[in-house]
This record gives structure tokens, C-alpha cells and sequence, in this order.
């Protein structure tokens, strides 16, 4: 059968992402590292300073005092040396509330998401059904439009829920996503349908034959997906500021504004806001970083 | 439409085609709850702001049907023009990235370097921080008066620059912080890419004596094609919709606001601090629009341009 | 999952038994420590009340709010200001206050005006503000200056800008700020012009008394006196001038507690009113927030109850104690100026006497922007001020038709 998705979907380049993708094996060829090697450190040496620069920036910064952060010349080492700008932002938020409500949405959103995206990946990719395509290119479509446009209406949906300044009306429209439903689908139309038969001549029905044995196929898939969803969703700003009705639902990226209304700047408290607020995740980054490379290497694979 | 059972999967589909009636029952359930939250969330959300462009909309609510008046309005104000070319700069400027992003994947990946894990998490922190965040250490850093890059400029006898309230150099900038903060996700791409690559080209051109940048752009370029297409075609899409950088960085109060809008920017003014939706809605509209040729042109090209084995 | 969401979501609305939840929604999170306390009161008073106080970062509380009450979902009480009411009192989102039982005779004239249209009172004021000039004593005696004092003129002023700057030293002698009701709104006026004709129709702007209101501060980024408008927009005048870097800034009242606690100024710091102009008036903007309920309240009674507690005497009393603002209710007032010690605060209550209303139309905030970007493009020498400000005109009152 002719599917016109094809025009719509990529052709999977000839890459395939092994598992564990240990990227670019370094081969002993037993010729001595010489000169071009040198310039290669020299060049990404330089190159990972512009990357990390800014951070180093805004470390320095937030142990600064208020005139400190803003001398000229500027102070390269904090002198005095001082914690001040981290107490300040724990008086001025509701930090740990903030947290909680960042992590909460981020939960619930990746939870509910990857499920869900899992669930109709696979439909996509292994049912047939009237109008099947049209709902696909039409959900495709969804691709196409600016985030900002669905703002309006989304809101007016979540006020009809009686949702609004709530975690679940936040997290809601997060737990649905083309994205998402794409990225496994295209997943599972690789996987082989054999084990789908065997486990079908097994008597298996067709939940049990995707839970038990299509999901843990999926594995590297839904990674990916569960660590792109956290990191927007931690990331996202413009929907929780509307929506967020006070401290007891607004994420730490919404709070983090708050620090910028203050009637006089202090650069030190903001860098050592943007510190606390970034630091959850760029911990989750370390600690789970083969994953997070993987995700993002298949993703631009497979999407 | 109907399966046909024919090609390479008749054998396995023919005893699914006995099972068909019940499966439509399990596609139900497994696209169902998705589904249903996509047409609600997404679906009805791009139909009724299509609906709103073609009304005039009262500051709280009540809707008016005014045909193409917004539209017309949008058209004959300079702000969209601005807006369009300020995007298109920004478009441009960040596909500055992608060759930057496939020369370090392919130092990366540089045989026998040590320390490659560690290079490759430095240049990813910045995809994986708040963008709230990086906007506010930017700020920082291109303060005009105390930023760290202005005071070296001004240590070495060059004159410091208002980057972030000087029309156009203010795009160029925010497209540059936009490089940095996806540089990463990019890298990784390219060194998947560079996975498909058989070692055995390389080790080829290696023999006929060609060195590391002749090998460079003689091999690796070329087989890299369809990765930089379509890290092209994903970077200028992501471009046109640029919003949370330009907002975060170019305050209310900053003289150059008015004219360092994006589309989407442009919306987000009209829609909800002018508000007037129709026009936002129209604004939103023309950007659609923008994509889908752009996409419409990508699977053109594709097809016919990049050459997968 | 969704469904079983919106299951939850169906009984949340209020109006059960149990407490009345009010919801009051302020931009200031200076204020938010007073308004507490306030609140505090009100529901010691009213046990069954609980009253839950928002504060929206001040750039998106205009956006969210109208988001909210375009969805009928606004807050029960919130902060309204000039440039914004009428747009929220014509279209029907606030609840009319005459039947409270509020007195306008307890409140200034000007802002008891300003809060009434249509014959009805729809905000009760909350405070007041006027500007004034804040000075670095310090500066002024390394200049050897007089410091500024009643009676003192725009040369004076100028005179003492340019022997303050020291751009080599990062030191500048004022900030020809682009907001309107710190600035120029200010000179406009005290040269005998206006931003907005008196009914709200027609822009003032194409006047050649507007132009010398403009240029006062235009003149004073040419010569070096204030900083360039790329460097206010990056540092904001106030952290230059509380860093004790700046000689003059005209700020209002509301910024009175901020200046006089800064560390760098605190034991040098005086305030001054405004310099007389041309027409030998020093007229200063008057502008004043009220707390107004929102119409689709569902707890109307309540709400308009909070919102006059909030504007009575109690409420200003709690409030003035803090420095943040002076607060609107007669008699009140000298409990923000003792509050104020260390400067002389009685000049931001003088000022009213001889102040002028913030210019407001029915739809203030369309033309506001516009206004802004020629006024920015004008003081940062991309246009020329004649020229730049009969375009604005043009344009404020194409906008101004529409309304």
C-alpha cells in the first residue's frame, strides 16, 4: 500500500543509533597523536570557554555584594566574599514552594506525556483505520504553528475545567503532544513485526502484546521523550505565567521574574536566582547524561 | 481507505486483516486519549484562531465578523515588515551555527582525544538551562556600562556598544545567544551523523594522502548533507517562531523595542498588551503561512536533493 | 486522566460552605508585607473570609490580568491605575463602589476624579503619588553647588546636571528617564503644554510648548548631563543614582522608603520639588492607584467590602508606617512622612497643590507605546524634536479617534 505519509515523514538516513551509542570509537591506529591533535585541544579548549564563560560569570556574581556585581572595573573574584545574594532570594520567594510546584508540573507532565504519546505512537504506527492519515497529516499540522498562537484558546479552555492557577491546568495541555506521538511512532514502525505474531500466536491480546513486548523495545524512545518533556516542560514560561494564578501554582520560572520587578537591581541576587533555578536540572543533565545525548542523537535521527 | 493485501507485508497482515473489525476497537484505545487531548488542545485552538482573524475583537471578549480588515490593517502598518525582517535576520544569523556545530562535532569525535565526555557536557549546559535564566546572565555580560564585554573592550581602546538597544545589532546579538543555546543539541546530531560515515571512507582518503581539512571537506561535508539539511530547514523553523529570548532580553522600557520585534513578538504585543486579537490573530496567521511554504519547500528538496544510501 | 481532571476541576468553584476566598491581585511586592497585615485585619474581622494576595511581576500584569477578565476569571480585587481604568470602567469589568458606603470627601479630589466615570466611583483609592527631585548631597558639595531648594528653576537644575557629570567617573548629574510621568510629563506641563487635551481627545503633542518640554531633556543627554538612553535601558537610573552616582533623579514618592534605606546614600541623601519651568509653575504629575473590584466577582458583596476596607483608614494607617507609598486616605498622610525620617518628605504632599492630573484617555494604553518609541527615538537623537513629536501627534490622535 501506497502511504501518503511517507511524503509527510522523513526517510530514516542510513544512522543507526546503537545502543548504547558509544559515538565515534576512538580507534587506536597506533599513529602517535600529533600535531592536528594539538590544535584540536587548542580549538575546543577555546570553543568550551565561550559555553562555559557565562556560567563561570554568574557563579562569581551571585557571591557578590550589591556594588560589587556592578563595579567598574569589575571585580573578577568576589571580594568580599559573600552568601548574602542566596538568602536574599530565599526571602524574597517562596523558593521551596517554587520548586515544588516546577517539579510537580514537571512530573506530571512527562508522566502523562510519554504515556500517552507512547500509547498513540504505536496506534499510528501498527493499526489501520478509516482516516487514519487525515488525523495524522492534521496532527502533523499542529507541528507547523507558532506555540503562541494556541495561548489564547488554551486558556480559555482550562478556565472552562475550572482549572485555572492550578497545577493539573497548567500541566493539561503538556500532556499531549504531536511531537511526542511522532517520535515513537516513527520508533515503532522499525521494530520487526515478528514478535508482535509470535506473541500473538501466544494468545496475547493487543495490550498485552504492547506492554509487555513492544514497550521495553522502545526503551531508547521513550527516554528521549521522557528527558525532552522534562526539560521544557522545567524550561516553559509564557503558559505558566498566564496561567499560574499565585505562588501556590507558579513554577520556579515564573517565580524567577519576580526577582526583575525588585525597585532596585541587584545583579548578585539574580544571578544567584538563575543559579538555583537552572542547578535542579543541569544536575538531572549530569548524572543522566548518556541518556539525555542519546534522546536528543535519535530524536534528530528519527524526527 | 482500505488495506490492500499486497507487497512485503502480506504474510504477516493477512491474519491481522481477520482481526481488523476488533482492532480498529484497540486503535480506539490506544490513540483515543491522545487524541482526543490533541484535537482539544491543538486542533480547535489553530481553527478558532484562524476564526479570529477575521474578527474584530473587543478588549474583554465579544466578537465582531470584519472579513479581511485585519489583515489589511497588518499589512499596511510598517511593524509587520520590520517584524518579517527581523526574523528573517535572526533566521539567518543562527544557521551561522550550523557549520560551527559540525566543525566541533568533528573535533569531537577526533580520534584518541581525551576528554571527550567532558567537552561534549560543556558545550550541552546551555541547552539544558532555563532560558529565563540564560537571558538573565546575558543581560549581564552585554550590560553597557559594567558588563564584562564591554569593560574588555574598553581595556583594549575600542569604544563599548549599547548591544542590547541599538536596532539590528540587538537581532544580531540575540541570534548569537540563540547559537549558543542550541549549539549542543546540534553537536550531537552532527556526531550521530558522523556515525553513519564508514570509517573505511575516511581511512581511503587518508591513504591518498589527503590531510584532516582536505579530508574534512572533501568526505565528511558531503556525507554530512542530509544532517545539515535538515538541521537547516529545523533551525529556521524554530527561528521563525522566536519569542522567548527577544522577550526576556528587550525590556518594555529598552528605546529599540518597538523596533526589535519578531512575528511572533509582534503577536504577542497586539494580542495581549495592545489587545487587539484580531490583528494578533491575522499576524499569527501570516506566520503559519511562512512555515508551511518553508516546509512545503523542505520536502521538495528533499526529496530531490539529499541522497541517503 | 483528563477526564477524571476535569471531573476534579467541575467543584472548585466557590460558593460552597466554608470560607469566601478572595483573591487580590497587586504588582508591587514592596507593598505585599502592609497589604498582608491589612489583610490580616480585614479577615479578623470577617472569620469567614480568606483572603489569598497575587502579586504579578509588573510587565505582565496588565497582560495577565486582561486574559483573566476576558475569561471572566479575574481576580475579586486588584490594583488599577490611571492609563488603565477607563479601558476596564467602559468595558464593564468593575463593579460600580457608591453603594459601600465609601466617602469621596475622605480622599483628594484629583484621584476621587480619576477613579469616577460615567458619574460613578469604580476604584477606591489606595495612595497617592507625586514626583520630586532625589539629590546626592555628597556630589552636590563636591561641585560645590547650593543644594536645590523650593523656588529653585529649570537652569539651576541644568546648571547643576552639568557640573555633577563626570562621564569618566561613571558619574552623571541626572537621567532624562523615557517614562513619561517621572520626566516629561513633568517639564511639558510646567512649560505651559499638555500631553492630552483636557476631554481625552486630542493629542497635545504638536505644541511648541510640548516641544520645549521634550527637548529640556533631550538637551541634557546631548551635552553629556544624563547617560544615553542605550545606557538607562541597560542600568536603570535609580540603581545609578542609589549607588551615589548620580546628583539628581526625579522619581516619585512611591520610591521614597527604596532611596532613603540604599546602603551607598543613605546619610546623603535630600529631596528637592521639581524646578519651576517657563511659566513659573514646578507643576508635578499627581497619579494614584485604587483598588478596584472586578464585576464578575463571585463573591461581589465581599469583595467590594475588602476593596473599601482596603481604602479606609485602618488600611492606610498599616500602610504608611512601611515608607512604600502615601497613602490616599485623608489625614493619614503625616504617618508616611514621620515614617520618612531622615528627608523631607513633606514636599511629595505639597506638591499636590500645584500638580496636574496623569493624562489619561478612555483607551490610554493603545497610544501609551507609540508615544514611548517617538519619545525614545527623540531624546536618543534618531529624530529631531519638532519633527518627531508632529508625527506622534498625527499618530496618538489617529488612536485617540478609534476610542
Amino acid at each position: 500500500m501506497s502511504e501518503p505519509t511517507s511524503v509527510m515523514t522523513r526517510e530514516r538516513a542510513s544512522v543507526t543509533v546503537r545502543e548504547p551509542a558509544p559515538v565515534a570509537t576512538p580507534r587506536r591506529t597506533g599513529r602517535a597523536p600529533g600535531k592536528p591533535l594539538f590544535w584540536v585541544y587548542v580549538l575546543l579548549i577555546l570553543g568550551s570557554a565561550v559555553m562555559v564563560f557565562p556560567f563561570i560569570w554568574e557563579v562569581l556574581t551571585s557571591l557578590k555584594t550589591l556594588s560589587g556585581a556592578s563595579s567598574v572595573p569589575p571585580q573578577i573574584i568576589p571580594d568580599p566574599f559573600t552568601t548574602r545574594a542566596y538568602t536574599k532570594v530565599f526571602d524574597t520567594l517562596p523558593f521551596w514552594n517554587l520548586l515544588g510546584n516546577s517539579i510537580l508540573l514537571t512530573v506530571i507532565r512527562t508522566l502523562g506525556q510519554v504515556l500517552l504519546c507512547t500509547m498513540a505512537g504505536y496506534g499510528f504506527a501498527r493499526f489501520h483505520f478509516r482516516g487514519k492519515n487525515v488525523l495524522f497529516i492534521a496532527f502533523l499540522a499542529v507541528l507547523m504553528v507558532p506555540g503562541q498562537l494556541f495561548l489564547l484558546p488554551q486558556y480559555e479552555i482550562i478556565r472552562e475545567m475550572g482549572l485555572l492557577g492550578t497545577i493539573p491546568g497548567i500541566a493539561l495541555p503538556g500532556l499531549f503532544s504531536v511531537f511526542g506521538t511522532f517520535l515513537l511512532r516513527q520508533f515503532f514502525q522499525t521494530l520487526p513485526m515478528e514478535l508482535e505474531e509470535a506473541a500473538r500466536l501466544d494468545g496475547a491480546n493487543e495490550w498485552q502484546i504492547f506492554w509487555r513486548v513492544m514497550l521495553p523495545l522502545a526503551k531508547p524512545g521513550i527516554i528521549a521523550l521522557t528527558l525532552l518533556t522534562a526539560l521544557w516542560s522545567w524550561n516553559d514560561f509564557l503558559w505558566p505565567l498566564v496561567v499560574s494564578g499565585n505562588v501556590n501554582s507558579m513554577p520556579l520560572s515564573v517565580g524567577l521574574s519576580l526577582l526583575t520587578d525588585l525597585r532596585l537591581r541587584d545583579d548578585a541576587l539574580l544571578m544567584a536566582g538563575a543559579l538555583l533555578s537552572s542547578l535542579p536540572m543541569i544536575a538531572v543533565f549530569l548524572v543522566l547524561q548518556r541518556q539525555f545525548i542519546q534522546g536528543i542523537a535519535f530524536t534528530g535521527t528519527k524526527g | 481507505m482500505t488495506r490492500q493485501l499486497r507487497g512485503r507485508n502480506a504474510a504477516p497482515r493477512r491474519s491481522a486483516a481477520q482481526l481488523s473489525r476488533g482492532r480498529a476497537w484497540w486503535a480506539l484505545l490506544f490513540i483515543g486519549p491522545a487524541g482526543l487531548g490533541l484535537v482539544v488542545f491543538y486542533l480547535w485552538p489553530i481553527i478558532r484562531g484562524i476564526y479570529l482573524s477575521f474578527q474584530d475583537v473587543g478588549p474583554f471578549g465579544g466578537e465582531t465578523f470584519v472579513g479581511i480588515d485585519n489583515f489589511v490593517e497588518v499589512f499596511s502598518e510598517p511593524d509587520l515588515g520590520r517584524a518579517l525582517l527581523n526574523t528573517l535576520l535572526y533566521a539567518v544569523i543562527c544557521l551561522i551555527g550550523i557549520p560551527v556545530a559540525m566543525i566541533v562535532a568533528v573535533l569531537i569525535n577526533t580520534k584518541g582525544l581525551k576528554g571527550r565526555s567532558l567537552f561534549r557536557v560543556l558545550f550541552f549546559l546551555p541547552v539544558v538551562t532555563m532560558p529565563v535564566a540564560v537571558a538573565l546572565v546575558w543581560r549581564l555580560l552585554l550590560n553597557v556600562d559594567y558588563g564584562v564585554l564591554n569593560l574588555s573592550l574598553r581595556a583594549i581602546g575600542l569604544p563599548g556598544v549599547a548591544w542590547l538597544s541599538t536596532p539590528v545589532v540587538n537581532m544580531v546579538v540575540i541570534a548569537i545567544v540563540g547559537i549558543w543555546m542550541g549549539l549542543g543539541t546540534q553537536i550531537i546530531i552532527f556526531t550521530a551523523g558522523l556515525q553513519g560515515i564508514p570509517d573505511t571512507l575516511i581511512e581511503a582518503a587518508e591513504l591518498d594522502g589527503a590531510g584532516p581539512v582536505r579530508r574534512f571537506v572533501s568526505v565528511i561535508v558531503p556525507l554530512l548533507s542530509p544532517t545539515t539539511f535538515l538541521l537547516s530547514v529545523l533551525s529556521v523553523i524554530a527561528s521563525m517562531q522566536v519569542f522567548d529570548l527577544i522577550f526576556l532580553m528587550i525590556d518594555p522600557n529598552n528605546p529599540a523595542q518597538s523596533q526589535s520585534q519578531s512575528l511572533v513578538s509582534l503577536f504577542y504585543t497586539r494580542g495581549f498588551l495592545q489587545h487587539d486579537l484580531g490583528a494578533a490573530a491575522a499576524i499569527a496567521c501570516v506566520l503559519l503561512a511562512i512555515i508551511l511554504v518553508l516546509s512545503a519547500i523542505q520536502f521538495r528538496l528533499q526529496r530531490r536533493w539529499v541522497h541517503y544510501e | 486522566m483528563a477526564a477524571a481532571l476535569a471531573l476534579a476541576g467541575c467543584s472548585s468553584s466557590g460558593g460552597q460552605d466554608g470560607p469566601t476566598t478572595l483573591n487580590y491581585t497587586i504588582w508591587d511586592q514592596n507593598q505585599e508585607p502592609a497589604l498582608r497585615e491589612v489583610a490580616d485585619e480585614f479577615e479578623a474581622q470577617n472569620p469567614n473570609v480568606d483572603v489569598e494576595i497575587t502579586v504579578i511581576p509588573s510587565k505582565d500584569y496588565w497582560t495577565k490580568i486582561q486574559t483573566q477578565m476576558s475569561a471572566g476569571t479575574g481576580p475579586d480585587v486588584f490594583w488599577v491605575n490611571g492609563p488603565n481604568f477607563q479601558l476596564y470602567a467602559s468595558n464593564g469589568q468593575l463593579a460600580p463602589l457608591d453603594d459601600t458606603g465609601i466617602e469621596a470627601g475622605d480622599y483628594p479630589d484629583s484621584l476621587v476624579d480619576l477613579y469616577t466615570y460615567d458619574g460613578s466611583l469604580y476604584g477606591a483609592p489606595k495612595d497617592f503619588d507625586t514626583i520630586g527631585v532625589y539629590y546626592n548631597k555628597a556630589l552636590f558639595d563636591e561641585a560645590g553647588l547650593e543644594y536645590p531648594a523650593a523656588g529653585w528653576t529649570w537652569a539651576d537644575f541644568q546648571n547643576a546636571a552639568q557640573k555633577i557629570s563626570d562621564p569618566a567617573k561613571g558619574v552623571y548629574g541626572t537621567a532624562a528617564a523615557p517614562y513619561g510621568q517621572m520626566t516629561y510629563y513633568n517639564t511639558i506641563l510646567q512649560a505651559g503644554g499638555e500631553v492630552i487635551s483636557e476631554d481625552g481627545t486630542t493629542s497635545g503633542y504638536d505644541t511648541p510648548e510640548a516641544a520645549e518640554g521634550v527637548q529640556f531633556w533631550a538637551d541634557l543627554i546631548a551635552n553629556g548631563s544624563s547617560p544615553t538612553l542605550q545606557q538607562l535601558t541597560d542600568t536603570w537610573p535609580g540603581d545609578t543614582f542609589s549607588s551615589g552616582k548620580m546628583g539628581m533623579f526625579l522619581d516619585g514618592s512611591w520610591a521614597a522608603g527604596t532611596y532613603s534605606a540604599a546602603e551607598a546614600i543613605a546619610d546623603v541623601i535630600g529631596v528637592a520639588p521639581l524646578p519651576i519651568g517657563p511659566t513659573g509653575e514646578n507643576t508635578s504629575v499627581v497619579h494614584g492607584l485604587a483598588n478596584a473590584v472586578s464585576a464578575k466577582s463571585e463573591n461581589l458583596d465581599v469583595a467590594k467590602e475588602f476593596a473599601v476596607f482596603l481604602s479606609g483608614e485602618e488600611a492606610a494607617e498599616i500602610q504608611a508606617k512601611t515608607a512604600t507609598v502615601i497613602p490616599a486616605f485623608n489625614g493619614t498622610q503625616q504617618a508616611w512622612v514621620d515614617a520618612l525620617s531622615t528627608i523631607d518628605a513633606q514636599i511629595f504632599l505639597d506638591a499636590v497643590e500645584t500638580g496636574a492630573p496623569l493624562p489619561i484617555s478612555k483607551n490610554t494604553t493603545a497610544w501609551v507605546p507609540v508615544e514611548e518609541d517617538y519619545i525614545k527615538q527623540i531624546l536618543s537623537g534618531q529624530l529631531d524634536t519638532e519633527t518627531g513629536l508632529k508625527e506622534l501627534a498625527a499618530e496618538m490622535n489617529d488612536l485617540l479617534a478609534k476610542e
